[in-house]
């Protein structure tokens, strides 16, 4: 090993019987890094962060926490803490008990705690509730009290799992931003588990896409989005169309021939794909526009897909208007303009339009 | 006013039947709890009859209460049912405890078979269980070898069979008291303690078991009224000469019905009542608004 | 320590090992005597002969003592209906009542099953007693009644005893699955035409059957294996089983056939556990 990451995986497996929760995953997470591990229930993110955690036992593989092989290591030898679905807070001692509770048991001095238990509640603004049950706490301030639980202890990393889950949206917002300020204020690493892509998309350093416990891509949150790596990345962030397309050729351009019989070129081809095989164009709504068929490009550049559609269904959402095209094949596409021309002529239902986009766009994945 | 008549009579009608409904359900209430009531309240009323009847009030007296403070027989079965049930709840409660810990939190081969095991004694009736016991200690020769104590100045002499057998079934109630608590007991907060340096030791010291207490407590005093309460068990174990208040009583019924065993019962449900009240407050106390299980 | 934390087994056994050893001890062997005891030859002065024989089992079936066992179930099974007869409307009463009165209905419930049985069996022996009972002689005192009424030493007496004792026992799991009912369920019924009468049978009913079966077994099953009700106020006549077992012990002396007397009550008692756990599970799938 050349760097050593706040944590890394090795080949970890985790099996429940027969189940399979954790499949060969591999991550290196950084220092400082903010690190989220993002998939729908049950896709093993959060058996992934249990075993990080010492909860769970890796069936094979193995964990590092700075350099340090955990193997065996239970649940409190290890220089992490975890911020709990449901806080966890210890319904029968106080809030400052609870904050206390990490630091007692590591035998730290008594009036040390005591600074420190007061210097937390200050950092996450709820010192004069420190002689208070959590039971009489709000929801957003029970976050608070079990984040400052876990930071007191000043852990190597910090684990998250889906800490903000049982808050409502406005406050769900504010926190977001809140502990992502939080994050980089104290540098400690993050290792964030949720099912909401928008809040890895705005808060994450990196995110891991994880399905059927199984590392799909790795990257910055635009990485991720603008260039995702298989079709059920593409398919869970964010709003996809996928056109069902045979590949024509791959060198010295990618060019695939949609089910109408009309070519087009794309940017980035999914390895293992050759000449021949089936597959789908991946591309955003937004990243599309539709012609009047008299505004058709006498030249088009061959960047340049144009691709012959009729208008079936037209919904308004405020910023943008979504335009579902049935193109030649019957396959539909939604295209999403945005409402900022004054003055132009709507689309209609049953016009045929030609819908364009650029080559770099598009991504030829497997089906 | 414009409503037809039809209507409002109809209107009325549908009032009338809610709320006669309402009325007979109230009505059988308070005819069900008079019935629950009623037999306890006139046994407590002739505890202080001032005649050796009990079915004909003659005016009131302390007299009986008097009595059975001088009968020296009643004092010392008052005695050993205190010693017996103090000993036995200690007992069980450690046991029982430790049996809803092994079951609820572990799994393990033949596991349904222990839990079973420790169902039956709940299920078996007390008659059952009382022969099988006074078999076992016939045979064992283990046999009815009293325990002499001196219990707060009162010489006692307490069957070792008498004590086990009220553990015996004492335990599997405190089992399934504290277990309940358990399973509603959320588990992340074991975890949160394990994530928070806690050893296993210091776990179950600071979190699992004050979060058990009030479970613990109650399945306590359940183990103590139903040894209090015994009768069954008590009178096939305990050989010959040995009584606590209930065998007393029943020996009492046996030979004729005075006042004295009202005053006697009344006693005795002065300290369920007690019991009761001390169980309720301490669930009260125990903050988080779960009401200590007394069974079922 | 090590060894330990990766194999949780061995952690339970270690922390159930003592109550696990009790229970063997103490109630698992003494119900395996009581079986083995069925087999065998009584002795001269109590005690058994280690003679094996199934004399015991037939003599349960011989007609002297099957009667006996078939009024116990006759008693059991009429105790049950009129407990749940009675308990069904007042479990039904507390959980319509404010929810802040609930709590001290439940604790006026329960007061009296706290209360020592046998005690509130007395109670009802000083009420029914022939010719010394308060009702007989306070109606008769009114000129209501020429002769005593047949209150006591029959089986009426003993119902009476066994419904007054277990009726709280019958309304606990009623109540609790009465109150677990969603309140829009019966609205959701009104809306769809039923009438309230029908919404009850419909909705209310089949939903508190879990209730109602965890009653009806914790009342069925202590009221067989009776032995304090008939003692007091089956008078010596009406017996029970659990009076005949008691008496092999007591008085007659014969250890094998009271052992075998036990056996085919528990076995008994079981098959209807068993009948119990099968109902509910098929009423629950069928909900």
């Amino acid at each position: 090993m050349t760097e050593t990451y706040a944590v890394e995986l090795q080949d970890v497996v985790k099996q429940f019987g027969n189940v399979v929760a954790v499949n060969h995953v591999s991550l290196q997470i950084r220092d400082g890094e903010f690190f989220s591990l993002l998939g729908p229930s049950g896709c093993g993110k959060t058996t992934t962060l249990r075993m990080i955690a010492g909860f769970e036992m890796p069936t094979s593989g193995a964990i590092y926490i700075q350099g340090d092989r955990q193997g065996y290591r239970p649940a409190n030898k290890r220089p992490v803490n975890t911020v709990f679905q449901n806080y966890a807070l210890f319904p029968h001692m106080t809030v400052a008990e609870n904050i206390a509770f990490g630091m007692e048991m590591r035998k730290t001095p008594k009036d040390e705690v005591k600074r420190r238990v007061a210097e937390v509640l200050d950092m996450v603004r709820l010192g004069q509730m420190a002689n208070r049950k959590p039971k009489q706490l709000s929801g957003g301030q029970q976050q608070r009290i079990a984040l400052a639980r876990a930071l007191v202890n000043r852990p190597e990393v910090l684990l998250l799992d889906e800490p903000l889950g049982a808050l409502d949206l406005k406050l769900r917002k504010a926190m977001q931003i809140e502990l992502k300020a939080l994050q980089e204020d104290v540098g400690i690493t993050f290792i964030y588990v949720t099912h909401d892509q928008e809040e890895a998309l705005t808060m994450s350093d990196r995110i891991a896409v994880m399905n059927n416990g199984v590392v799909h891509q790795v990257g910055d949150p635009e990485t991720i989005y603008e260039h995702p790596a298989d079709r059920f990345v593409a398919d869970f962030i964010g709003e996809t169309n996928f056109i069902p397309v045979k590949v024509v050729s791959l060198a010295p351009e990618i060019v695939v021939e949609l089910g109408s019989g009309e070519k087009v070129t794309a940017g980035w081809v999914e390895e293992g794909l050759s000449v021949g095989d089936r597959a789908v164009l991946s591309i955003r709504p937004e990243k599309m526009d539709l012609l009047e068929l008299n505004e058709k490009p006498s030249n088009p550049s061959k960047d340049t897909a144009l691709v012959n559609g009729k208008v079936t269904q037209l919904v308004y959402v405020g910023t943008d208007t979504r335009h579902t095209v049935a193109l030649g094949d019957g396959t539909e596409v939604v295209v999403r303009l945005q409402n900022i021309y004054i003055g132009e002529e709507p689309w209609e239902i049953g016009e045929d339009a030609i819908v364009t986009w650029n080559a770099a766009h598009a991504r030829i994945l497997k089906e | 006013m414009s409503v037809p008549a039809r209507f409002q009579s109809n209107d009325r009608w549908q009032q009338i039947k809610s709320k006669m409904g309402g009325w007979s359900l109230t009505t059988y209430g308070i005819l069900a709890f008079a019935f629950l009531y009623l037999p306890i309240l006139i046994l407590v009323i002739f505890s202080f009859n001032d005649a050796r009847s009990v079915s004909k009030w003659a005016g009131f007296t302390f007299d009986w209460y008097g009595k059975m403070f001088k009968d020296g027989q009643i004092l010392l079965s008052i005695w050993n049912s205190l010693f017996l049930a103090i000993v036995s709840t200690i007992i069980s409660t450690v046991l029982g405890t430790l049996a809803a810990l092994g079951l609820e939190r572990y799994r393990f081969r033949g596991k349904t078979a222990v839990d079973s095991m420790f169902y039956l004694p709940v299920i078996i009736p007390d008659i059952a269980m009382a022969i099988m016991l006074l078999l076992f200690f016939n045979m064992s020769g283990i046999g009815f070898t009293p325990w002499k104590v001196n219990f707060f100045g009162a010489r006692l002499a307490v069957p070792y069979s008498v004590i086990i057998g009220h553990v015996a079934f004492n335990t599997s109630f405190v089992a399934i008291v504290v277990r309940a608590r358990l399973a509603q007991m959320d588990r992340t907060l074991e975890e949160a303690a394990s994530d928070l340096y806690a050893n296993a030791w210091q776990t179950f010291r600071r979190v699992t078991l004050p979060m058990l207490m009030p479970g613990i407590v109650g399945g306590a005093l359940l183990a103590f009224t139903l040894s209090l309460d015994d009768f069954v068990i008590t009178f096939f174990t305990s050989g010959a000469g040995f009584n606590t208040l209930p065998v007393r009583v029943f020996g009492m019924i046996k030979k004729g019905v005075t006042p004295k065993i009202n005053a006697v019962s009344t006693l005795m449900l002065a300290v369920s009542l007690t019991l009761v009240v001390i169980s309720i407050l301490l669930s009260r106390r125990s903050g988080d608004g779960d009401s200590v299980q007394m069974g079922f | 320590m090590e060894r330990l934390r990766r194999h949780p087994e061995l952690q339970a056994w270690l922390i159930l090992a003592i109550p696990v050893i009790f229970l063997l001890i103490f109630f698992m062997a003494p119900l395996l005597i009581v079986f083995v005891y069925s087999f065998l030859e009584r002795g001269k002065y109590g005690g058994v002969e280690w003679v094996f024989t199934l004399d015991n089992i037939r003599r349960v079936f011989d007609p002297l003592y099957f009667k006996t066992f078939l009024r116990s179930f006759y008693i059991a099974i009429v105790t049950t209906l009129i407990t749940l007869g009675l308990g069904y409307p007042l479990a039904y009463f507390i959980a319509k009542s404010p929810p802040n009165r609930r709590g001290a209905l439940l604790f006026a419930l329960m007061i009296p099953f706290w209360t020592n049985f046998l005690i509130r069996t007395y109670a009802w022996l000083t009420l029914l007693r022939t010719h010394t009972g308060l009702i007989n002689v306070t109606l008769m005192n009114w000129g209501l009644l020429s002769k005593p009424l047949p209150l006591y030493g029959n089986d009426f007496a003993i119902i009476l005893g066994l419904v007054y004792g277990w009726l709280p026992v019958m309304v606990l799991p009623i109540y609790a699955a009465l109150e677990r009912l969603d309140e829009s369920l019966l609205e959701a019924a009104r809306d769809l035409y039923a009438s309230s009468g029908k919404a009850f049978w419909r909705v209310t009913w089949p939903l508190s059957l879990p209730g109602v079966v965890a009653g009806s077994m914790l009342v069925f099953i202590p009221s067989l294996g009776a032995f304090v009700t008939p003692a007091i106020l089956g008078g010596g006549k009406s017996l029970m089983i659990g009076n005949i077992i008691s008496n092999q012990f007591l008085g007659a002396h014969d250890w094998p056939f009271g052992s075998a007397l036990s056996m085919v009550m528990m076995i008994a008692m079981l098959a209807a556990t068993l009948i119990y756990f099968r109902w509910t599970k098929k009423s629950e799938s069928s909900l």
